[in-house]
């Protein structure tokens, strides 16, 4: 029932029943919201700051009935968002958001309320409310919470707040016109413009106390080819936590051009074979099939209820010797790059797999607690309406020593995969699917014709085991992962060769 | 507070601001959810919220903005940067909003009862929802169990004096359970959602669902690689008509992405397939009144027959198209743009039980799970994992995991040769069980 999903950006996200009881629940505008300046505090619309002395007083109540852990967790969101479809622009958006959540841990319980409102009454009800699972638990006495401060790894050169909407508009333009320009098949392309500042106060009954301001850019460009006979639509994505510089790094012109590139390349894709064959991964997001595979089932909530995959395997050989696999909230200005997580834990390197062997999970404070783990810096949250749950960050395959050409050339026979649109895991099971979105048959070690998009599907951990060759070129793409809620991750890999997968083609 | 005063005041609160005409979308929402998980209480999550949208035209132009602060200060300065916003947007003749007054009389949309029942009751529906989920000896673990709900009240407000809000609920229940067996593990849920309280399926339906599910696959066989039948079981049938969905968004079409684009009023797919969207159907999670920017709900024929009769609207694709909105305008809430979507999808029955279809299978696949996307929209490519029964001579011989089922939609849909009787209609896209002829089947 429960599944991991890493996808395509939704262009819309309807209504969805969901088991977090959110029927009609306009659950989150996972990516529209807003930042009240965190420099002076976080002001609500009353222009109250909300003190330290407030949130431990909330705090306090929250602990009242008994309790284990508390924390006070106040959000705001500026974002703005630009949309291109058939080269005009259709909407301009623009979004406020702000809100807190308060919660109790009682042993193994959680109990979780949230206002939208940022007033002292609002976030005693919430703490009462979720204070009901204590009853009946531990009682501890809250430490005052003092300011803490931890690196960033989050470098800002032109802040989003002093770009003016005409440079927005000029890059998106850019983009448009330079996929158009690639080809007279781009018939059509679609830029999705985003940028947020997302502010945070976290305060907890350990006595943290942290805010902090983080921006975010997601650019987006889909370009489809059609010549008549065959459709298809690219897409390439580009994100940083970081300002309007990220475009100077990586211009809006190279973003559209690759998607043209796969666009056009793909208008010649014959049908996928069907049935179990090698598999070489081209670097970059093709790390998102470990991030589902692997990473998924070793996020420490499902080993903590004694069903995920991995469960009682920690020191055990569960890879190829030359597997690595490591999750990094560090990674400078990445997608998933978080400084601390969102319930205060410091952002680390965390080595999940090394040269084969299991070495540790991804945990929260709660499966930290539940584990006897040590807390890595997962516990992240979509917006103040979730309750933080274990989380990738930027998630990747480590460097190995192999030449990339010597894995293509070494390959008699298989799929060449060079971009997956997203894939899904059941991490009790281990079981996985990808589909392709650009891939190329190999034959006698070449890439040959490309094919249409086709599942790969297979168990992580005969996957990782069937790894035999990780080459010298990691590189990163970033995404959006789903798990009930929303977060920005990114996943990484260098080329690597997987031997034996099912490959969903429709020829036999 | 009074949403609907508010409402049209925002509208001409946006007018006085600039706009040429407005529309404003407040969305206000309680829910509560209960997990469990080893016979006591995992989380419980409670909260009321609410928000407003604002969609402005400015000479043509659109501009979109929303908060969920509702001070003065703060609903003026979020309108008045949609007036701002649109003005970096190109124009549009199409950007108009609707006059229709109309609202649909839809019964059972709001189970007003729900709230009033004792948290501890709840709480002690997912415990016992569980523990039947147990019972049976070859499940080993639980991954929990869940009781949600939710209210919310919807207004919409335009600046051509519409003015409509409705009010609707839902619940849910459900459970996962994990069977094992040597090394082999399987995973087996049911989820349960319902407008009224008193339409949830019963605890031990519920749980026989999940536990047969989890332990039906257990010590399965590899198939070859080879072309066979697949029946659609009807849980499975939304892998392959969600691309369909997607493909007859009126907007993609005039787009020209979508693989369906040059078929309307055309044979696509095989006689026996008729598709209907319907968000007038009473007590069904789906339907609605109106549509998100307030158009009323009809019942419109998608497929019949095999024949593509009409594509899905919002008002601004079907002024395009030169066609009126089919009533499908659709949010993801109150920060989102009007999009295109469906209510309550249906998959017209046949006459054949499963059983007979299983009867009439020489060789082929019975699918109980699909991974993957679906049917891309664009291309009309599918490819997917599957698992479920492996049929021979009219029987089941032996579960399967670990296959792939693929093919281009037109081959696929024109190969339906049997439909079922068994259609649920409680659900919200409900299909029965189907044939497809053959398909390329991925194995050993």
């Amino acid at each position: 029932m429960e599944k991991h999903v890493v996808r395509d950006i939704p262009r819309r996200k309807f209504l969805e029943l969901s088991m977090k009881g959110g029927l009609l629940v306009a659950a989150t505008p996972a990516l529209l919201t807003q930042l009240i300046s965190c420099k002076n505090g976080v002001k609500t619309s009353s222009g109250m700051d909300m003190d330290k002395e407030m949130l431990s007083k909330v705090i306090s109540r929250a602990l009242e009935k008994g309790g284990d852990f508390a924390d006070v967790y106040l959000e705001s969101r500026i974002s703005r968002q630009i949309v291109m479809e058939e080269s005009r622009f259709k909407s301009g958006l623009y979004g406020i958001s702000q809100g807190a959540g308060v919660r109790v841990i009682s042993g193994n319980k959680t109990g979780y309320a949230y206002t939208d409102e940022i007033t002292e009454e609002k976030l005693f009800r919430a703490a009462e409310v979720a204070s009901y699972v204590a009853r009946n638990g531990n009682q501890i006495k809250p430490v005052n919470i003092t300011e803490t401060s931890y690196p960033s790894f989050v470098t800002v050169k032109q802040p989003l707040g002093e770009i003016a909407d005409e440079k927005r508009i000029e890059i998106i333009k850019r983009a448009d016109q330079a996929a158009k320009d690639y080809d007279a098949r781009i018939k059509m392309t679609m830029v999705d413009y985003y940028d947020e500042i997302r502010g945070r106060v976290i305060a907890t009954s350990e006595g943290i106390y942290l805010r902090d301001e983080l921006p975010l850019l997601f650019f987006i460009v889909q370009a489809m080819s059609d010549d008549g006979k065959a459709r298809h639509m690219a897409r390439e994505r580009l994100s940083n936590h970081s300002g309007f510089e990220m475009f100077e790094d990586v211009t809006p012109e190279t973003v559209a051009r690759n998607a043209a590139r796969e666009a056009i390349a793909m208008l010649g894709a014959e049908e996928a074979p069907a049935g179990i064959m090698d598999v070489v991964m081209q670097n970059g997001w093709g790390g998102v099939l470990v991030h589902e595979a692997v990473g998924h089932p070793l996020e420490a909530d499902n080993i903590a209820k004694g069903i995920g995959a991995f469960t009682g395997k920690t020191g055990q050989k569960v890879a190829s010797d030359c597997f690595t696999m490591v999750d990094d909230g560090t990674l400078p200005n990445f997608r998933g790059t978080i400084n601390y997580d969102d319930e205060g834990t410091e952002a680390k390197r965390n080595v999940l797999i090394e040269k084969g062997v299991l070495k540790g999970f991804m945990t929260d404070i709660l499966s930290a607690k539940q584990l006897s783990l040590t807390r890595t810096g997962n516990g992240r949250r979509e917006s103040f309406r979730y309750m933080p749950i274990p989380r990738m960050t930027n998630t990747f395959i480590d460097q190995g020593k192999d030449n990339p050409a010597d894995i293509l050339s070494s390959t008699k026979k298989g799929i060449y995969v060079q971009s997956l649109s997203g894939g899904s895991v059941n991490p009790i099971t281990g079981v996985f699917n990808f589909t392709c979105r650009e891939a190329y048959m190999i034959e006698n070690g070449r890439k040959t014709n490309p094919i249409k998009g086709a599942t790969l599907i297979g168990s992580c951990m005969d996957v990782i085991s069937n790894i035999d060759a990780v080459g010298n070129d990691l590189d990163f793409g970033p995404g959006i992962c789903g798990k009930g809620q929303a977060a920005e991750v990114s996943a990484g890999q260098p080329t690597v060769r997987i031997r034996g997968i099912n490959v969903g083609g429709s020829k036999a | 507070m009074n949403y609907i005063d508010l409402a049209a005041k925002l509208v001409k609160k946006s007018l006085s601001l600039g706009a040429d005409s407005a529309e404003v979308f407040i969305e206000s929402n309680r829910n509560l959810s209960i997990q469990v998980l080893k016979s006591e209480i995992e989380t419980i999550e409670e909260a009321s919220s609410q928000g407003a949208g604002f969609r402005v035209f400015v000479d043509g132009k659109m501009g979109f903005s929303h908060c969920n602060d509702f001070s003065d200060r703060s609903l003026e300065d979020t309108i008045s940067k949609a007036i701002a916003f649109a003005k970096l947007s190109s124009p549009d003749e199409n950007n108009v909003l609707t006059d229709d007054k109309g609202v649909t009389a839809v019964e059972g949309l709001y189970d007003a009862g729900i709230s009033s029942l004792p948290m501890d009751k709840k709480i002690a529906m997912a415990l016992e929802l569980e523990k039947l989920a147990m019972k049976d000896s070859r499940i080993t673990k639980s991954s929990g169990a869940g009781y949600g709900e939710g209210e919310s009240e919807i207004f919409i407000a335009n600046s051509n004096g519409l003015l409509k809000s409705y009010k609707s609920s839902g619940c849910s229940l459900g459970v996962s359970v994990v069977a094992e067996k040597g090394n082999q593990k399987n995973t087996g849920g049911e989820y349960c959602s319902r407008v009224f309280f008193a339409d949830l399926k019963s605890l031990e339906e519920i749980a026989a669902i999940a536990s047969r599910r989890a332990w039906e696959l257990i010590d399965p066989v590899m198939i070859k690689t080879q072309r066979a039948a697949v029946i659609f079981d009807p849980e499975v049938a939304r892998s392959l008509l969600g691309g369909i969905i997607a493909a007859i968004n009126g907007e993609r079409v005039l787009q020209g992405a979508s693989f369906l684009k040059d078929h309307l009023n055309k044979q696509f797919a095989s006689a026996l397939l008729t598709i209907t969207d319907d968000g007038t159907r009473a007590r069904v999670i789906g339907s609605a009144p109106f549509d998100a920017e307030g158009v009323p709900t009809i019942k419109n024929i998608l497929v019949q027959n095999g024949i593509l009769k009409s594509f899905i609207y919002n008002v601004n694709a079907a002024k395009r198209a030169g066609v009126k909105s089919t009533g499908n305008a659709s949010r993801g809430g109150f920060s989102s743009l009007p999009g295109i979507g469906t209510h309550n999808l249906c998959l017209e029955a046949g006459k054949q039980t499963q059983k007979e279809i299983i009867a009439n299978t020489r060789k082929g696949l019975l699918l109980k799970e699909v991974t993957g996307y679906g049917i891309d929209p664009v291309s009309g490519n599918f490819s997917g994992g599957a698992s479920g029964f492996w049929i021979e001579n009219g029987e089941i011989v032996s579960p399967v995991k670990g296959v792939t089922i693929a093919g281009n939609a037109f081959d696929i849909l024109n190969a339906i040769d049997m439909m079922g009787n068994d259609l649920d209609l409680n659900q919200t896209f409900a299909s029965p069980t189907f044939r497809v002829a053959e398909m390329q089947i991925g194995g050993k």
